[in-house]
């Protein structure tokens, strides 16, 4: 059946064979739908016409949210939807610094006591709820060497690296002020501004001694506190 | 082929046909390379935009390949530079062939029209890459863009609409050409009326975002959809040789097509700044479109019942079928990105990608290939050169797009149940987008895949509109391996 392969081939017979091998058109049939069809379309009609009713907002065009009243009791988002207009800027730091603990638990522990002779506690200890000033430069750039906590003496072999340095000014402060209010701890509350100060004043690249950080160690940093009970927290630092 | 091929009646027909198809060749294969060569490039873009949504420093930090330039302009080469103008294309040989009208005159204003429909497309494109987008999803290529592709559409469509005019037609509904004539009214309806109130209209706010959402389903809904159904309506029982199983669920399925398809959109932005009764109209439209698409699932799937054996060896039929069987798949996918028990954790994620790919991709271009297989030859005047190629072209286009469809749409459900879920409060917005990277590198690689497809698809349409398919009265037909040889029946030779 191959054909003479010159494309100007007068050959009508090939020229036309994808013409002659083609059906005919038809006129359309008339078979019913089945059954089944019809129920599962109705089953689709009823969901669709789900859609409508309440949500239409009465077709008003000044209606956008159907449904103001609608407030989840069990929304735990602080500020999230039916928290009010006032946000507790202690609660959310609270809130905030619980998730950030994760990294510092690793060693500290989840109970905050840490591990005897390895990792110093930070439940009752005077490292944390002392001075602002010390406590923000420890997790800023870290603490390297021997040092004595409730008391009791501990060394790790590279110290506690700086953490502070890979998270934002609010990330710290929001850890910061969750160790100090935690396991029976009560302290004042570190802002965001407060960790700011210490990092214009302070661009060391080293880890610091336990020496190093005696000066600062009953010191607090000057900042505003938000008012509540981020404010009204007994300071334990021994002034 | 058959015995009665050489009654007189017969005889003039065939020549009439002929005719038809020599006076629509150079506008239809015009059309049909040039979409085949933005279709390539739309799916080589389609890799590396979804490359770079997962490793954003992927050849370097340059402006111009950066995600947000290259997503728009891979979605606007893929609906203007293939969709749009392959559909034009395949409705200018359909209304042809069912009018038994030959294209008389505007053949050079055709080909004119086909030239700048190119060329602004070129500029527009390469104007998104220069960071002049308009921002206006499907809408980025800028303003002075719209007016030039609408001229040259219209060039197209009037000549379309002036044939189903002239044709002696019996009375009552005809399937596939009232789907075309339609789209040729539908789609100037939606392009100006989105332009003139995207571009024109001061101070829409937020409404013009649901005027852009309008347009994207309009345009999905009322453009390409009735141009990919219309193609199956004509080419499944020109094919299996039985007629349309039932008049009544055609014209039934093209009437609810024709109310329903203008009122979504808006249900994109629920629980968004819009008047309330806007979004769940087109929630509840999304949701009953299903009734349209199954209406002519069903039909297309009681016209192709105890033919099945034609779908395994006619390349036509079988792009037709698998596109055919995506149209529900596109219905569900649209009621479940639309519903709003479903809708509130799909909006804004990937799912939305994942529609757009079905209805394009999935259904509409699977028909057009079908239509270009069986409309090619015809007009080239020699049959398609590779077997193979054709059965890659399938499998290829089939998995690929399948995994998009299904990575796109769990992707989008995990980021949208994730973002609602009030537990997750505290989680970084970028934990998100790292879950869903792999999703998205399966993207890419499925877009790879089909690329491949692709290039040899231009390749090999290339190579027949130069004429240098196979010279044979035979077709290409899947049935064997070595589909080279003519020793197939006669019997199978009518189903290409």
């Amino acid at each position: 059946m191959s054909a003479p392969a010159h494309p100007d081939s007068t050959d009508l017979d090939r020229i036309h064979a994808a013409v002659k091998r083609e059906k005919a058109d038809q006129a359309p049939s008339n078979a019913p739908a089945p059954m089944w069809a019809i129920f599962l379309l109705m089953l689709v009609s009823i969901i669709a016409g789900g859609q409508l009713g309440g949500n239409t907002g009465s077709l008003s065009f000044n209606t956008s949210n159907p449904f103001p009243a609608a407030t989840p009791a069990d929304d735990v988002r602080p500020g999230g939807s039916g928290a009010g207009d006032a946000l507790d800027p202690f609660a959310l730091a609270m809130k905030k610094g619980s998730s950030g603990y994760a990294v510092c638990g690793g060693c500290h522990q989840g109970n905050g006591n840490g591990i005897p002779g390895q990792f110093p506690p930070l439940a009752g200890s005077e490292w944390v709820q002392g001075g602002t000033e010390r406590l923000i430069r420890v997790a800023q750039h870290g603490l390297v060497g021997a040092i004595t906590v409730k008391g009791q003496g501990y060394n790790t072999p590279g110290g506690m690296m700086a953490f502070g340095a890979a998270m934002s000014a609010q990330d710290l402060a929001n850890v910061l002020t969750y160790v100090r209010n935690t396991w029976g701890n009560e302290g004042t509350m570190i802002t965001k501004e407060m960790v700011e100060k210490v990092r214009s004043e302070e661009k060391r690249a080293t880890q610091w001694t336990e020496a190093d950080l005696k000066p600062f160690a009953d010191k607090n940093v000057a900042g505003d506190i938000p008012a509540g009970p981020g404010a009204t927290a007994a300071p334990a630092a021994k002034k | 082929m058959d015995s009665t091929s050489n009654s007189p009646d017969l005889a003039a027909d065939n020549q009439r046909r002929a005719a038809i198809d020599k006076s629509v060749r150079g506008p239809v294969l015009f059309l049909f390379l040039n979409g085949a060569f933005w279709l390539m490039l739309s799916t080589l873009l389609g890799v590396l935009s979804a490359v770079k949504l997962f490793a954003p420093g992927f050849l370097g930090d340059c402006e111009f390949i950066t995600y947000g330039r290259l997503q728009p302009v891979h979605i606007n080469a893929l609906v203007y530079g293939w969709g749009i103008q392959v559909a034009l294309g395949i409705m200018l040989w359909i209304m042809a062939r069912r009018s038994g009208q030959e294209l008389r005159s505007g053949k050079g204003r055709m080909l004119a029209a086909g030239v700048f429909w190119n060329i602004t497309i070129t500029v527009g494109l390469l104007s998104i890459l220069m960071g002049k987008s308009t921002s206006m999803e499907w809408l980025e290529m800028p303003k002075f863009v719209w007016p030039v592709l609408l001229l040259c559409f219209l060039t197209y469509a009037w000549p379309i609409a002036r044939m189903f005019g002239r044709a002696i037609r019996p009375e009552g509904f005809m399937v596939s050409t009232w789907y075309i004539l339609a789209a040729c009214f539908w789609f100037p309806w939606i392009f100006i009326t989105a332009n003139v109130a995207l571009h024109c209209l001061p101070g829409l706010g937020a409404l013009g975002a649901g005027i852009n959402a309008w347009y994207v389903h309009s345009l999905i809904l009322l453009f390409f959809v009735p141009v990919g159904v219309g193609a199956a309506y004509y080419f499944i029982p020109k094919i299996t040789g039985q007629p349309i199983a039932s008049q009544q669920l055609a014209s039934f399925g093209f009437w609810a097509l024709a109310l329903l398809g203008g009122w979504t959109g808006m249900q994109k932005f629920m629980g968004g700044p819009l008047p309330a009764w806007m979004v769940a109209v087109g929630s509840a439209v999304g949701v009953i479109l299903l009734v349209p698409f199954g209406l002519v699932g069903l039909n297309h799937h009681l016209t192709t019942l105890g033919k099945h054996d034609a779908v395994s060896y006619s390349p036509t039929l079988r792009f037709i079928f698998f596109g055919s069987l995506f149209l529900p798949v596109t219905g569900v996918i649209l009621a479940l990105t639309s519903a709003f028990w479903t809708g509130a954790s799909m909006q804004f994620t990937q799912a939305w990608y994942a529609f757009q790919t079905v209805s394009v991709y999935g259904f509409f271009s699977m028909c057009a290939f079908g239509a270009i297989y069986y409309i090619t030859p015809r007009l080239a005047g020699c049959e398609w050169l590779s077997v193979r190629l054709i059965r890659n072209h399938f499998w290829f286009s089939v998995y690929g797009v399948s995994t998009i469809v299904i990575m796109s749409l769990v992707a989008g459900w995990q980021q949208g149940a994730d973002l609602n879920n009030p537990e997750h409060w505290n989680q970084d917005f970028m934990n998100h987008v790292i879950n869903s990277r792999p999703y998205v590198m399966a993207r890419a690689i499925a877009w790879a895949l089909i690329s491949f497809s692709n290039i040899l698809f231009l390749l090999h349409l290339m190579l027949m509109v130069a004429g240098l398919g196979r010279r044979s009265n035979a077709p290409t037909l899947l049935h064997r391996d070595h589909g080279h040889d003519d020793t197939h029946t006669p019997a199978q030779a009518s189903h290409a």
